[in-house]
């Protein structure tokens, strides 16, 4: 990454006043320094001169602390400044940094729903939830740390540096040669031990993921009897883990060395020249005072950088993973609004999905229309879910397309509306779709419900067996339900939001295997919620296991799969292959 | 700092983690790190910072002194000096830096090696009680985090501590009022800003906890349930709420961020008062001739470089509060393994492992120093070959229990006899109460009855992995609960459901159940378990390596493999918890069938919910609300029990539906 990557203050808005009121204080800051060192270089070098007339006895001053006591009073006020000013700066470093790592937090997880479930369960997907919970808390010694060093040393080092020329020339010189050479250096370092350490890196990633198999295992072990010997093994994983892991830090700090190397022996150099100019009348006292104060200043936030940027790499490469997931471009959603699906209907053909294993489903056609109720059937691994996906307009079809004809446009040669071009906002208004875990926002029972009619609820209750449910609960329908609804059963979930799908019933109802935690009385509730769904005009689509709620069903449709052939599977290869 | 250092995963915070005093001594003791070591980089670290204060000093000295115009000569050898505390500045804290490490991972590696071992010896309740994922951030991220406290607490304070020191007593011999300030202002940067600091941090992390776990629900169930939250517009509140969560925090750090802005704004007030007191004390005494001018330059300026060692301690300071945290949670599950509160001095454990790798001759020597109990673990890990070298030497007197242990481990043939058993974890009710049971060679139990109904605990307990809560559970002449765990699994072991498999090759994992498992008896059980075409088709065979917890291995092949490796365990007596799981009914049946036909030379115990392949079992135990509701013969149970008949219609019809529905 590059020292501040401009996608940051894209995607972090917190960032952008942060970095304004940094390098503000970082100006402050250069100000401050150069100033205290100039009062400071003063006030020794008139004192020292002084005194030292007194001792050759040329020219006595008569009160040396008289003469300096304003610029004394000056340097307590500068420096009071500065704390002032960096006590400013670290108030608002903390601020900033939660409030970047909220705002990207809320982008990433925003953005990751609307990815859809497909992307989150593959690829980057799963560990999503980790950077975004934990892994982005780690962008907070970037901000409060490193962010002000790196500033400092586009302020204050340049700064101090002019100030340094202004005063010796030949110093500034010996800085100006010693301060490009810390990065030269360092990436020559860098270079030079990238491909070993990457190599160990390797091995200590192993050598720890092993020793914590042998952890994970240990109650495995423990029933067999067979827990002592791998102690040893535990032990001599840690020592040559240990190994490893120093030769890679032998040649880590070596940059860590370079740098300090060149930003100190830099400060002696300059000091030692000096000094023997100032031997030789080249300067005077307050001069070489001077700029020997300010010349560790020259290289302190260069020395910084290159410390805190190690401590904030959890930090950045969190940040990197961050900006990959938001570069992720969204699938297009349509803008046409739905046609009103209690007389349109919605049609799929020749679907494809393809998959790891081939093509699943493979050309399907089926067709929703108000009124009936469609199964899809097929053993698993077919697809059924998958269509389930495409239905909803979570998942682009690889092949063919899902569209949606007015009442009015029943021809079936023409197109319909390509449901890829619909809003698929007002699509999903008129859609109940009960997953197979079924999802159920946080609140009261009631509140759940839509807070109905109670004759309606009861009504819709006792036909899904939720009355026995709430009849058990102790708040009955005032129960709170917590995320997913907590405290609930997978099955007396399901009969919560059936009785939901019952009580508004929507235009298209998509029912993801409903029987698969009821027993036997709870298949019949579902049975009459879907012949009450029919008769309310709704269209069904269920994901079916049961032999009796597929006869249920006025379609029956078979989900069946293709494996990948094989010049299917040569032709992505033979394009990867050229890409490379 | 504030949030900087984030809190480890919810699950693995107490709320109320005891702070009480010498947890990090006692932590730090099991790492084992010698005081030498931690001098030698305190040393090493005061040396770095040193040639800084001393490059400060001298070229002070230096600049002063040139200008009062010296015979070059008067300055050569400050001047050498000052090139000299440049280069070792550098030096000397890579040296400092090194060294830390070492002893830092050294130090972790005793720490973890420690914690295995206690957690291998302890009590097996301990380990069966934690989750896989804390058991690893236990040995993993908290061992480290104990360790770092080395790197980032001990040495920076040592260092700042010896150098504040060194560099006052320097300046008071100077000029005594300059080093008593420098003294006040280096103990207000180094102990009153690191406890600012340490303040922030705790209040941020208690204000913003339930915020922040407010946070982690909402963000896991957006991604977890986007599909569904997407479809019925839930999306917009969500956001919403994650939002008030995010703000919350915000504030709760925003709040308790102040005491570290102070922090850093009293490092320099310090620094900045160091230097004026030494200015306006040392300006009179120059005029009154009691400080020499080329002085004055050097005690003004010396303050400049002498905070830099005081700087980290802030970060020091929080890194002992986590250090703190961690070391608790290591030792609370220590001592879930050691109900005695006996604490073995961390020495037995690691003597043990020097002589498991000393050479032979040295060997022998140890091994006559220890205990009889000792000698007799070393000589059954040295395994048979190696250890009856020593039983035949001079250094031991082979008692007839040092010879058992020496032999092959080899299995003990004796009955397991519960009576009015009950079972249960430490700490909470029995789950199942007054058990009668019968296992010994040549006879096959199944324990059946709905889920949850307590037949894991009833195998845990059986095996010897809880202890006993009621009644009597003998294995021979013995109760199980005296005999050591290396005599009880010689007669009787249990498969888990969950059992681990390890990241190594297939023939490894089958080893974990007995060391000298060959490639042909290897081929032979994993054919019986159905798993003959997998390990065809594997491209090893039985060298291939298994990711790590098999994420290679599907659900139902990891069953076959953990049933395999029960299989070839040496006891006689096998207890194995629900062989059918992750498989489809018939190959489930089968399974289980197998395994409860009897066979002259084992006793089978199979814990299941699955009742239709019980028919093979010599007695059925059929467990409902925490007692045995019904036993005997799968027929007559079918007959006489009307919850087992119903059971088992339940399952035939839904197995009937499943394969309609799946057509």
């Amino acid at each position: 990454m590059k020292p501040l990557d401009p996608r940051l203050l894209t995607y972090a808005r917190a960032a952008r006043g942060y970095l304004a009121l940094t390098v503000a204080t970082g100006l402050v800051t250069a100000g401050l320094v150069i100033a205290q060192a100039v009062l400071l270089g003063r006030v020794l070098g008139q004192v020292v001169v002084a005194a030292g007339s007194v001792d050759a006895g040329i020219a006595p001053d008569p009160l040396p602390l008289a003469a300096v006591t304003s610029a004394i009073v000056w340097l307590v006020v500068v420096m009071v400044v500065r704390a002032v000013s960096t006590t400013v700066q670290e108030r608002f470093a903390h601020r900033a940094a939660t409030n970047a790592v909220n705002e990207l937090r809320e982008r990433l997880v925003t953005h990751g729903a609307r990815l859809g479930p497909r992307w989150l369960a593959s690829g980057e997907g799963p560990a999503l939830v980790t950077l975004a919970t934990r892994g982005l808390d780690n962008l907070e010694p970037y901000f409060v740390r490193y962010l002000p060093q790196l500033v400092l040393a586009a302020t204050l080092t340049p700064l101090t540096w002019v100030v340094v020329l202004s005063y010796d020339w030949f110093s500034a010189v010996l800085v100006a040669v010693a301060v490009p050479l810390i990065p030269v250096f360092m990436i020559l370092v860098g270079r030079m031990t990238e491909g070993r350490s990457a190599r160990q890196l390797t091995v200590m990633k192993r050598l720890g993921t092993q020793m914590l198999d042998l952890v994970a295992g240990l109650p495995t072990l423990r029933t067999f009897g067979r827990q002592a010997g791998p102690a040893t093994r535990v032990r001599q994983l840690g020592d040559t883990h240990r190994r490893a892991t120093l030769s890679t830090l032998k040649i880590a700090f070596l940059s860590g060395m370079v740098l300090e190397l060149l930003a100190t022996f830099g400060v002696a150099l300059v000091a030692v020249f000096i000094g023997f100019k100032l031997r030789d009348g080249g300067t005077d006292l307050v001069t070489a005072l001077t700029v020997l104060i300010l010349a560790p200043e020259v290289f302190g936030p260069l020395r910084q950088v290159g410390t805190q940027f190690h401590a904030s790499t959890d930090g950045v490469a969190a940040a990197e993973s961050a900006f990959k997931v938001l570069d992720t471009p969204l699938p297009p959603s349509g803008t046409t609004p739905c046609p009103d699906l209690r007389t349109a209907t919605v049609a799929l053909t020749g679907v494809g999905v393809r998959s790891t294993g081939g093509w699943t489903p493979d050309g399907l056609d089926l067709t929703l229309a108000p009124g009936r109720v469609t199964a899809l059937v097929g053993p698993s691994g077919t697809g059924k879910s998958t269509t389930v996906e495409v239905v909803l307009g979570l998942l682009h079809p690889d092949r063919g397309g899902v569209a949606v004809r007015t009442a009015s446009d029943q021809d079936p040669t023409t197109q319909g509306l390509d449901l890829a071009n619909l809003d698929l906002r007002s699509y999903w208004d008129q859609i109940a779709w009960l997953p197979q875990r079924p999802f159920l926002e946080p609140g009261t029972l009631q509140a759940l419900l839509g807070h109905p009619d109670p004759a309606d609820r009861d009504r819709a209750a006792t036909l899904t067996g939720l009355d026995t449910v709430v009849a058990d609960l102790p708040d009955g329908w005032d129960t709170e339900l917590g995320r997913g609804g907590t405290g609930l059963s997978v099955g007396q979930r399901q009969r919560v939001a059936l009785t939901r799908a019952l009580l508004a019933p929507a235009p298209l109802v998509v029912l993801d295997e409903p029987t698969a935690h009821l027993d036997a009385h709870g298949e019949s509730v579902v049975l009459d919620t879907v012949a009450a769904l029919r008769a309310a005009g709704s269209a069904v689509l269920l994901v079916a296991h049961r032999a009796s709620l597929v006869a249920t069903a006025d379609d029956v449709v078979t989900v069946t799969a293709r494996p990948q052939t094989a010049d299917e599977t040569d032709a992505p290869a033979a394009v990867r292959q050229g890409l490379a | 700092m504030s949030t900087t250092q984030t809190a480890p995963p919810t699950t693995l915070t107490p709320p109320d983690t005891p702070r009480t005093r010498g947890t990090l001594l006692r932590a730090v003791r099991l790492t084992g790190v010698r005081p030498l070591a931690v001098i030698t980089s305190i040393g090493l670290g005061t040396l770095a910072l040193g040639c800084a204060v001393a490059l400060g000093a001298t070229s002070a000295w230096l600049i002063a002194r040139a200008s009062q115009m010296p015979p070059v000569v008067a300055l050569s050898l400050a001047a050498t000096a000052v090139r000299a505390f440049g280069l070792g500045r550098g030096v000397m804290r890579y040296l400092e830096r090194l060294a830390s490490h070492s002893t830092a991972l050294s130090g972790m590696t005793n720490l973890r090696t420690t914690v295995y071992a206690r957690l291998a010896e302890g009590t097996p309740e301990a380990v069966l009680r934690v989750r896989r994922g804390d058991l690893l951030a236990r040995v993993g991220a908290d061992v480290d985090e104990v360790g770092f406290l080395v790197v980032r607490a001990l040495i920076p304070l040592g260092v700042a501590v010896t150098l504040g020191v060194g560099t006052c007593i320097a300046m008071a011999v100077l000029w005594l009022p300059a080093g008593i300030a420098l003294a006040g202002c280096l103990l207000v940067a180094g102990w009153l800003a690191p406890t600012l600091t340490a303040v922030s941090v705790r209040r941020a992390e208690q204000r913003a906890a339930a915020a922040r776990a407010r946070m982690n629900a909402v963000a896991l169930g957006m991604l977890d349930d986007a599909g569904p939250m997407t479809v019925a517009g839930r999306t917009p509140v969500e956001v919403a709420r994650l939002e008030t969560a995010d703000a919350d925090i915000a504030r709760a750090v925003d709040r308790s961020a102040a005491p570290a802005a102070l922090a850093a704004g009293l490092g320099l007030l310090a620094q900045a008062a160091a230097v004026v007191v030494a200015l306006v004390t040392g300006i009179p005494a120059v005029e009154q001739g009691r400080l020499a001018p080329t002085m004055l330059a050097v005690v003004v300026l010396t303050p400049l470089a002498a905070f830099e060692a005081t700087q980290v301690l802030p970060a020091a300071a929080v890194q002992l509060q986590r250090s703190r945290a961690a070391a608790a949670r290591i030792l609370a599950l220590l001592d879930s393994a050691q109900p005695t509160g006996a604490e073995p001095a961390p020495l037995d454990f690691d003597q043990r492992v020097a002589v498991a790798e000393a050479d032979d001759e040295r060997l022998g020597d140890l091994i006559a120093e220890l205990s009889e109990d000792d000698q007799a673990e070393i000589l059954r890990a040295l395994g048979p070959d190696r250890a009856a070298t020593f039983l035949d030497g001079d250094g031991l007197a082979p008692t007839d229990r040092l010879r058992q242990a020496a032999a092959r481990p080899g299995p003990v043939v004796r009955p397991l006899r519960a009576t009015a058993l009950a079972c249960g974890w430490t700490g909470r009710d029995p789950v199942v109460t007054e058990v009668d049971l019968d296992l010994e060679v040549g006879r096959t139990v199944a324990v059946a009855g709905p889920s949850g109904a307590g037949k894991t605990t009833l195998l845990l307990t059986l095996a010897g992995l809880l202890p006993v809560r009621g009644g009597r559970l003998r294995l021979g002449d013995h109760d199980l609960d005296t005999l050591d765990r290396g005599d009880i699994v010689r007669s009787v072991v249990a498969t888990t459901e969950d059992a681990h498999v390890f990241g190594t090759t297939v023939l490894e994992n089958l080893r974990v159940a007995r060391g000298d498992v060959e490639d042909a008896e290897a081929r032979r059980v994993l054919d019986d378990v159905g798993l003959g075409p997998w390990l065809a088709a594997l491209p090893d065979g039985l060298d291939t390596l298994l990711g790590p917890d098999a994420r290679t291995v599907s659900g139902g092949e990891r069953r076959r493999l953990l049933l395999a490796r029960a299989l070839l365990a040496p006891a006689p007596l096998l207890l194995v918890d629900e062989p059918g799981e992750h498989l489809d009914p018939a190959s489930a049946d089968r399974i289980i069938t197998d395994l409860l036909t009897p066979r002259p030379d084992r006793g089978v115990l199979v814990v299941t919910h699955r009742i239709s392949p019980l028919g093979a079992a010599d007695e059925v135990l059929w467990i409902e609300h925490g007692r045995v509701a019904a036993r005997g013969k799968h027929t007559a149970l079918l007959t006489d029990v009307p919850g087992y008949a119903a059971a088992a219609q339940r399952e035939r019809v839904e197995e009937e539906r499943s394969e309609e529905g799946g057509r």
